[in-house]
């Protein structure tokens, strides 16, 4: 035995699941998929006395279709997003930043809501789920509240969630009319390695000009990051002097640290070579006019 | 805490009295014997420790196995019928596609659960399946060949049935 023993509580709903890490307070932690939580542990770098198993929870893994979007429970697996017909269909940039997660062992056990708790600031999911406008559902000793997800990551592995408070699900709206939206990963080091950064990108045109343009970034700040002020590029073409007013933008917006994967120079220069390609990926003609 | 669990691994029932901290890496091989599952990097990153829960690859070594009770568990060992080698296997041996053979366990689970979810998978689609698998010895071109042969065999074999 790897790591020190504890108890597995195994509540059958979410209402004990959140009594009993009240009443377990710092001692307890819930667990997902556990592919962070177990690792973590193994290493001796968290040690817990209750882990509270939110897969004895039923109901939580569900992805279904609603009226204006799309909404994911918090233990769906990684995997059962990328596969969905449903996310394929109306979000395929969701199924594409997913099947991006690690290796397909990793992505058959993890589950959405960890992976949004665990709040690594390298994570695939965020950036493509920040461009969406996704919303996230909690639960918590106070009862339910819904909290953006531009407003759930506070610093590095913190979360706008309470203590006892646990992720439910997370709504992402549909894609707007007439929009397009992508997620590149750049590994510095082998493939299947957390990303040196990732971009996703969401243009919307009108008119044969950009009606908005959104990006968000992994990788290059302790958090991931919605980028804020690119209204100027409605009714602009996506040229040479626009895109440089974009990346002027995001360099500011971004503080990356050098680590194996880059240093910070490097990192703002890749961001940049990945913003190009992911416009150009999206609507070359906006770029050309 | 200590408790009972049911397992079923290899289309057995094994009852044992494990710790909750235990991982099913550790009751796989210290506690049933099942040598095939084997640890190398401990972080989900190898694939060296894969085995198959209702026939999808997962890392045994970041699993716990009180919570894999319920579920079928398949090693290397439940692919055969311990006198003939499973047709993957001889895949791996005829395209010399292992040499020390630590990863090719982990290799055959993966290629088993490829091909039972993708029969006809393109090159890309292999890359990706298997890029968690690591050999660190006997070159992946040889691996790929191998996915192939076993592919067509397993056609064949449908076929006749
Ligand atoms: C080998 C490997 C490679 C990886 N590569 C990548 C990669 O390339 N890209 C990438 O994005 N990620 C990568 N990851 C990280 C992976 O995305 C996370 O491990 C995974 O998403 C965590 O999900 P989980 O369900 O296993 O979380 P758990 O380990 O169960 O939990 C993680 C944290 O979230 C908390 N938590 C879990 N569920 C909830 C909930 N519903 N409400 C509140 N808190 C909760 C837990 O208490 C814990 O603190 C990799 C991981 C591994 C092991
Ligand atoms: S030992 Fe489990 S994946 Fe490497
Ligand atoms: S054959 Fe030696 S590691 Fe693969």
């Amino acid at each position: 035995m790897t790591i020190r023993s504890f108890d597995l509580l195994q509540p059958r709903s979410l209402a004990e699941a959140i009594t009993l890490l009240v009443q377990h307070g710092e001692d307890a932690r819930a667990i997902g998929g556990g592919t962070t939580l177990i690792i973590l542990m193994k290493q001796r770098a968290l040690q817990y006395r209750y882990l509270v198993d939110l897969q004895s929870i039923p109901g939580l893994n569900q992805i279904s279709k609603e009226p204006e979007g799309v909404r994911i429970g918090a233990l769906a697996t990684h995997r059962s997003v990328e596969l969905s017909p449903v996310i394929r269909e109306a979000l395929p940039v969701v199924a594409e930043a997913f099947s991006r997660v690690g290796n397909v062992r990793v992505r058959q056990t993890a589950s959405v809501g960890g992976n949004l708790a665990h709040a690594d600031y390298r994570l695939d999911p965020p950036p493509a789920l920040l461009i969406l406008g996704a919303e996230i559902s909690a639960m918590g000793p106070n009862g339910a509240r819904k909290i953006p997800l531009k407003d759930f990551f506070r610093g590095m592995y913190e979360t706008a969630l309470e203590p006892g408070e646990l992720l439910v699900d997370v709504k992402i709206p549909s894609m707007p009319a007439k929009s397009k939206a992508v997620y590149l990963r750049y590994s510095a080091m082998s493939a299947n390695d957390w990303p040196c950064l990732g971009v996703a990108a969401m243009v919307t045109r009108e008119n044969g000009r950009c009606k908005e343009l959104r990006l968000a970034l992994g990788g290059v700040a302790a958090t991931p990051v919605l980028v804020n002020g690119l209204t100027f590029v409605k009714d602009q073409l996506l040229d040479e002097d626009v895109m440089q007013q974009i990346l002027a933008v995001v360099d500011e917006q971004i503080s990356p640290f050098s680590d194996l994967r880059g240093s910070e120079w490097y990192k703002r220069q890749m961001t940049q070579v990945f913003i190009r390609r992911a416009i150009a990926q999206l609507d070359s003609q906006l770029i050309e006019g | 805490m200590k408790r009972e669990i049911t397992l079923r691994v290899n289309n057995k029932d094994e009852v044992i009295v494990i710790d909750d901290a235990d991982t099913l890496l550790e009751v796989l091989r210290d506690r049933l014997k099942l040598w095939s599952v084997r640890e190398s990097c401990g972080v989900g990153a190898c694939g060296s420790c894969t085995v198959l829960l209702d026939g999808r690859p997962a890392s045994s070594c970041f699993l716990l196995a009180a919570r894999t009770t319920g579920h079928d568990i398949v090693t290397l060992e439940g692919l055969g019928d311990g006198a003939e080698l499973h047709y993957i296997q001889e895949a791996f041996v005829s395209q010399r596609a292992l040499q020390c053979a630590y990863c090719t366990p982990g290799f055959i689970l993966s290629v088993k659960a490829l091909l039972d979810e993708t029969p006809e998978p393109s090159d890309e689609e292999i890359r990706e399946y298997l890029a968690g698998n690591l050999c660190r010895c006997a070159g992946y071109a040889d691996i790929l060949r191998a996915v192939r042969v076993a592919q067509d065999k397993k056609k064949s074999l449908a076929f006749k049935e």
